[in-house]
């Protein structure tokens, strides 16, 4: 569509009444022109004017109240970026031309054909400001994503560091108990360069196995701590190696298994048993 | 000229700008039943007229930095913002219920009755007078638009119209209106 084609929807879109596929276009035109803004405005004073002779409804009180209640809980007004060429060479082209739809009398010096080069002017100063307010706005909402991401990572890392030093702070104290007690265990005929240390606190039972060089285990498998006490074994905790054949568990020994003389670590099914029933990898020698 | 003692609707629109919620009252005082009657006139339906002036006046409140006094007035931004919002609102509503809504309304007479409406200020009969002014068939288009919502598609429809006819009706109207709205004033600035 050429730019005459463009005016003449002018007059019709003041009152709203394009078919969708027209109004869009004059919205894309719009954009781009130089001089139908301008005419647009002026055609929207003259539809406004139709709105005076409407019978007035007056809304009720508890509407108003439902109003001034819903700002007072909403945020602020969007602030003003002022663009100070537009708004000063609007004003001053305003006030140059008097051909006045207004039918308010304090605002009829408001031109309704506004000079062209000065509103180029004014519209490219404010095109140039809601730019700037667009990149400034898409560099703060990036910078706000990085930071909320590093922040996230922190209070990750955070999270973890209190976890190792809330355990460090177990291992010492298990260590430094005066009931502690720690049992050498030595690798098997199947596993003979493992070892492993047991320390646990023979009053509160808390316990902590430290194993090396212990074979890795088939799926479905685990090894399982034992406590000999009178040659009856007594089930203790599961784990599995890593890749270095290390493996570290913590917990608590039964009462029972705290009186144990012998213990021992065998390869069972993951979720253990009862009583032993595959091979014996660490043994303690008998105290 | 500018005697009047309460504050200018563009004073009230910067304030609100800044986050005066009695600025916004006072707008609210002001304009509201007007924009009522304009939202109720275009969707037929109170409880959806006053949902939409609720909506708008929120709008108002959040939005007041985007009033450029330069490009018009204050009363003209709230009153494009309300018709705006109840269009919406309207071309929303199934089809169905709005062909009902038409036929209804159109049993009333709606052509003429936009002048008819009781008049409450000196403005608005220089309104009524230029609508008078205007030949029959442009009003009547301009009418549908404006006080219907209808689009021209929907006004050539109706009026069982080719659609060029009504676009030129709607035009020549619309330059018309200016035409006497300007002489009106003119007759009333020298009168007063």
């Amino acid at each position: 569509m050429k730019h005459e084609e463009y005016k003449e929807l002018l007059e019709v879109a003041a009152l709203d009444a394009l078919d969708a596929a027209e109004r869009r276009a004059l919205e894309a035109h719009l954009v781009e022109c130089a001089t139908c803004p301008a005419e647009a405005d002026a055609w929207r004073e003259v539809a406004a004017a139709l709105a005076l002779p409407i019978m007035p409804v007056k809304p009720t009180a508890a509407m108003r109240e439902r109003l001034l209640e819903a700002i007072r809980t909403q945020s602020p007004p969007v602030r003003a970026i002022a663009a100070p060429g537009a708004q000063t060479n609007g004003e001053h082209a305003a006030a140059q031309t008097s051909n006045v739809v207004s039918l308010d009398s304090r605002r009829e010096r408001r031109g309704v054909l506004i000079s062209k080069p000065l509103l180029t002017f004014g519209s490219i100063a404010a095109s140039v400001a809601i730019a700037a307010l667009a990149v400034t706005l898409a560099l703060l909402w990036s910078q706000n994503k990085a930071l909320q991401t590093q922040l996230a990572r922190a209070s990750d890392s955070l999270r973890q560091n209190e976890q190792e030093i809330g355990s460090l702070r177990a291992d010492r104290e298990l260590l430094a108990a005066p009931d502690a007690r720690t049992v050498a265990l030595a690798g098997t005929k199947d596993a003979t360069t493992a070892q492993a240390r047991l320390t646990y606190d023979q009053r509160t039972g808390r316990a902590m196995l430290v194993a090396a060089n212990l074979p890795p285990v088939p799926a479905g498998k685990a090894y399982q701590l034992w406590f000999i006490a009178g040659g009856k074994p007594l089930p203790g905790g599961l784990f599995r190696p890593d890749a270095n054949g290390r493996a570290e568990l913590r917990g608590t020994v039964p009462t029972a298994g705290r009186r144990a003389d012998t213990f021992a670590v065998t390869l069972e099914p993951q979720d253990g048993v009862p009583a032993p029933t595959g091979s014996m990898y660490l043994l303690s020698a008998a105290s | 000229m500018s005697e009047e003692p309460q504050t200018s609707d563009t004073e009230l629109l910067h304030a609100i700008a800044r986050g005066d919620e009695l600025a916004l009252a006072a707008l609210y005082d002001r304009y509201s039943s007007i924009l009522l009657g304009l939202i109720l006139r275009i969707l037929h339906n109170r409880p959806e007229a006053e949902d939409v002036l609720q909506e708008m006046f929120l709008q108002v409140w959040r939005r007041a930095a985007d009033f450029d006094e330069a490009r018009g007035r204050g009363f003209t931004w709230l009153v494009t913002l309300a018709r705006s919002r109840a269009i919406d609102r309207l071309r929303a509503v199934a089809s169905r219920e709005r062909a009902a809504t038409a036929a209804m309304h159109e049993s009333h007479g709606d052509v003429s009755d936009a002048s008819d409406d009781v008049l409450r200020s000196e403005q608005a009969e220089i309104v009524r007078r230029a609508l008078d002014g205007i030949p029959e068939e442009q009003r009547r288009a301009l009418v549908l638009a404006y006080y219907e919502g209808l689009t021209q598609s929907e006004i050539a429809e109706r009026l069982k119209q080719p659609l060029g006819t009504v676009k030129t009706r709607m035009r020549s109207g619309m330059i018309k209106l200016r035409e006497l709205l300007g002489e009106q004033m003119r007759s009333v600035r020298i009168g007063s």
